[in-house]
């Protein structure tokens, strides 16, 4: 697994963004193109581990808000779908915080909302639907995003196996928008096993095996100095 | 000596924030009068000021004179406190002209003088919109001397004066922000005025003040240096070895964490503090209590915004700890205002905190806790719309004041005025988020009740059908799951981790509930109390010291700095 967080450095960042989100330069708004330059690249890349870098679009997201000027809608579009398919929670919303109600109000920028709504509500079917739902013009909102579908399966995917222990393959096919056959697949993929009535077992992890502990105290050395100074005095 | 130093560095500034002139405004105030007559105005003016006022202005400036650092502390932080309280409540401090005839015209003074004369102003009157553009000239003033002198400056001032000068610079720039934002309010030449000065508190000015005190005492570098073991004097140079730049710099940090949070920028606030380790209880930002708290309230706020309620939740608790232990240390203290108020707004943010993502806190918080927000924190539980609404309240009351980094559009006033505020749009996007989460304690407090349960049951209970259901589950499942600091000063960094005392999972429509439980707490328990017995001890002996003494000088109450060695 690659980093467990959005906030570290991807291995794909070259030093020249790295420099540039480290220092002052973050300010300069000459530098919106290579930061525009960059989001393309990561939209480009379709592998999930490596082709999201919400630091770098962060740092993008402040340029407009500093210099409204040289806003693209376009760019904030792609930004908000790289992370609606990120594998951290948080980074929708962080981008969120960064924009403003106007841009909000944007048509695509408003549908990406809604989308995210029925993601976070984990009401797969109602994104699926509104997604490639009723008219074809509707993909638009995540044109130019490289490995679109597959990221968000993989997402989605994480979800229910964090949450199952066993479920029904029909079930998951809702949740990814796959046919049963299609499932079955994944789940030979996996390597999950499968059983007569159609039940998938998930493997079991430290999320989806719910077992009960009991925490217990652990007490730290600095707990410890005023106790063993006065110790010490005496 | 430097005086003259002083004049010839005043407008030479290389920082960008040049404020020279404004267009609209006389140069000078008095226009008209000539200099003859406006000294002997000026001579008059220094008469009316009060005797012991006059006598504390003598004091101030032969201390700023010897940079005698102590004296200074006592000046600024008792006297000048307990002299606005007793001459200017409801006025402003003597007009800086009238004091330049007390003390020689010494620039650098005035400059320091204006600072504490605006500031003033800003806490007890309204300040007009001129006020508040003489006051950032005042500011490019002295920050222009600190930065572009050849060496570093002969001046040293009390840490808790520092930090103040920096805060306040922030908070008249975040007043600056609202107030510029409210066109309705101003008038039509007020909005002239706004319109032909719009490099006054320009958010990019107020960056570049900032970045430049943390570049001109290398501050990050020293902290790295301390951080790895290296050389800190060698790392400090020229100008960061002298405290003023060090302590300037290092509040700049602490100052950008603010203007950070104010701008939405929750993630660069928190990569702001890398080099500060909040572990150390040692720390520099210990050194000044409103400081100390105000690192703290903002790390604990960007990380409820990030959605990472534990890491917010140990935040506050932490230094509502700290408050709570040393409250008789800053009682007196002229920061126990500020300290207070931000700790009143700590309480409510950690009832939101504690109530989305239900956690432990300290048993004395805990107490607090649920005698001034029990019932919110209640009916935050109960969820649905009421829930909101509340959530909305405490965060309109605890929030720092955002802003929008731009001037609005003073061609189309009216759409300017209808513009959302900053305020409105950040409780937005929270909300979306803290609704989601909502789930999570609505959920949980029927979960406990059980080992296992089918969905049906579970369906029934709520009166929901299962489909909606089996995605609540998912939600409540994906939300306990936040990434949680582990160590180091890297406070973005850390591991997905559960953030809850209940979990479950699904075996096809039968939950399966699985609670941890905390274990008995002996060692904490031991220590606490063999703490709090040598403190009994030590108190004693103290008083019996005092005692034998005579009535020995109660040094007890010393400076609040103090305070943070009682930490542990």
């Amino acid at each position: 697994m690659a980093s467990t967080t959005s906030f570290a450095r991807p291995s794909t960042r070259p030093d020249e963004i790295h420099s540039l989100l480290t220092g002052v330069e973050r300010y300069n708004p000459q530098k919106i193109g290579l930061l525009e330059a960059y989001l393309a690249h990561q939209c480009a890349n379709p592998d999930p581990a490596t082709n999201h870098d919400l630091m770098a679009n962060l740092a993008l997201l402040k340029m407009y808000q500093f210099n409204p000027a040289m806003l693209d809608l376009d760019v904030v579009r792609r930004v908000l779908v790289k992370a609606l398919i990120s594998s951290s929670q948080g980074d929708f919303n962080l981008c969120l915080y960064l924009l403003s109600d106007d841009i909000c109000k944007d048509a695509s920028v408003a549908k990406l909302l809604v989308l995210r709504d029925y993601l976070e509500k984990a009401e797969f079917d109602k994104f699926w639907s509104e997604m490639y739902g009723d008219d074809d013009d509707e993909e638009s909102v995540v044109d130019g995003i490289a490995g679109f579908d597959s990221g968000l399966r993989r997402l989605i995917l994480a979800e229910v196996t964090s949450t199952y222990q066993t479920i029904q393959a029909k079930l998951v096919g809702t949740m990814v928008n796959l046919d049963e056959e299609a499932v079955l697949r994944l789940a030979k993929e996996h390597g999950w096993s499968v059983d007569a009535a159609g039940v998938i077992s998930l493997p079991l992890r430290a999320e989806n095996e719910a077992k009960a502990t009991v925490i217990s105290e652990s007490v730290k050395f600095e707990h410890l100095t005023k106790l063993l100074s006065a110790a010490n005095d005496m | 000596m430097y005086q003259d130093n002083y004049e010839d560095e005043e407008f030479a500034g290389n920082i960008d924030v040049v404020a020279g002139t404004y267009a609209n405004i006389d140069d000078t105030e008095d226009g008209g009068m000539d200099d003859e007559e406006m000294l002997l105005q000026a001579q008059a003016g220094a008469q009316s000021i009060p005797e012991p006022v006059r006598k504390f202005l003598g004091h101030l400036h032969r201390n700023v004179l010897s940079s005698n650092v102590n004296d200074l502390a006592y000046n600024y932080e008792t006297q000048f406190t307990r002299l606005s309280e007793k001459f200017f409540a409801k006025s402003a401090w003597p007009d800086p002209h009238y004091v330049a005839a007390l003390v020689g015209d010494d620039g650098l003074f005035l400059t320091l003088y204006r600072e504490l004369y605006y500031r003033h102003i800003y806490s007890r009157l309204h300040p007009s919109l001129e006020t508040r553009f003489r006051s950032f000239e005042n500011y490019c003033d002295l920050f222009n001397y600190i930065l572009n002198s050849d060496g570093p400056i002969e001046l040293e001032l009390p840490n808790q004066w520092l930090w103040d000068i920096v805060d306040e610079f922030i908070y008249q720039f975040q007043s600056f922000c609202t107030h510029r934002m409210r066109v309705g309010k101003r008038t039509a030449e007020e909005i002239e005025l706004l319109r032909d000065n719009q490099q006054v508190w320009s958010t990019y000015g107020v960056l570049n003040v900032l970045y430049s005190l943390i570049q001109k005492s290398n501050i990050s570098q020293q902290l790295a240096a301390g951080q790895q073991g290296g050389d800190v004097v060698e790392a400090a140079g020229g100008f960061g070895a002298r405290p003023l730049y060090k302590m300037l710099g290092y509040f700049s940090i602490v100052g950008l964490v603010r203007v950070h949070c104010m701008l939405g920028d929750y993630t660069l606030a928190l990569q702001t503090l890398e080099n500060i380790d909040l572990g150390n209880s040692r720390g520099l930002f210990t050194r000044v209590t409103a400081c100390h708290v105000t690192v703290y309230y903002y790390v604990g706020f960007a990380y409820m915004m990030m959605g990472r309620y534990a890491d917010a939740t140990q935040a506050f608790a932490h230094i509502l700890t700290f408050v709570m232990r040393t409250r008789h240390y800053h009682q007196r203290s002229h920061q126990f205002d500020t300290v207070n108020k931000k700790a009143e707004q700590m309480y409510a943010l950690l009832a939101v905190a504690v109530s989305l993502s239900p956690t432990r806190v300290d048993e004395l918080i805990h107490g607090h806790l649920r005698e001034k927000y029990g019932d919110q924190q209640h009916r935050i539980q109960r969820g649905g719309e009421e829930a909101v609404e509340v959530l909305s309240d405490l965060f309109l009351y605890s929030c720092p004041k955002f802003i929008v980094p731009n001037p609005p559009n003073y061609d189309d006033l009216e759409a300017a005025a209808a513009a959302m505020e900053p305020q409105a749009f950040q409780l937005q996007v929270f909300l979306r988020e803290a609704r989601l989460q909502l789930v999570v304690p609505m959920l949980r407090s029927f979960l406990k009740l059980y080992t296992t349960m089918s969905l049906d049951q579970l369906a029934a209970v709520l009166e929901i059908d299962r489909a909606e259901l089996r995605n609540q589950l998912m939600v409540y499942k994906q939300r306990c799951r936040q990434v949680r600091w582990t160590s180091g000063p890297d406070l973005l960094n850390g591991e997905p981790a559960l953030a809850t005392d209940l979990d479950f999972a699904l075996q096809e429509d039968m939950i399966i509930i699985a609670e941890s439980r905390v274990g008995r707490r002996y060692a904490d328990w031991f220590i606490r109390n063999a703490n709090k017995m040598q403190d009994l001890i030590a108190n004693l002996e103290t008083l019996q010291k005092s005692a034998a003494t005579g009535a020995g000088s109660a040094k007890a109450e010393g400076a609040p700095a103090d305070a943070s060695t009682v930490e542990a």
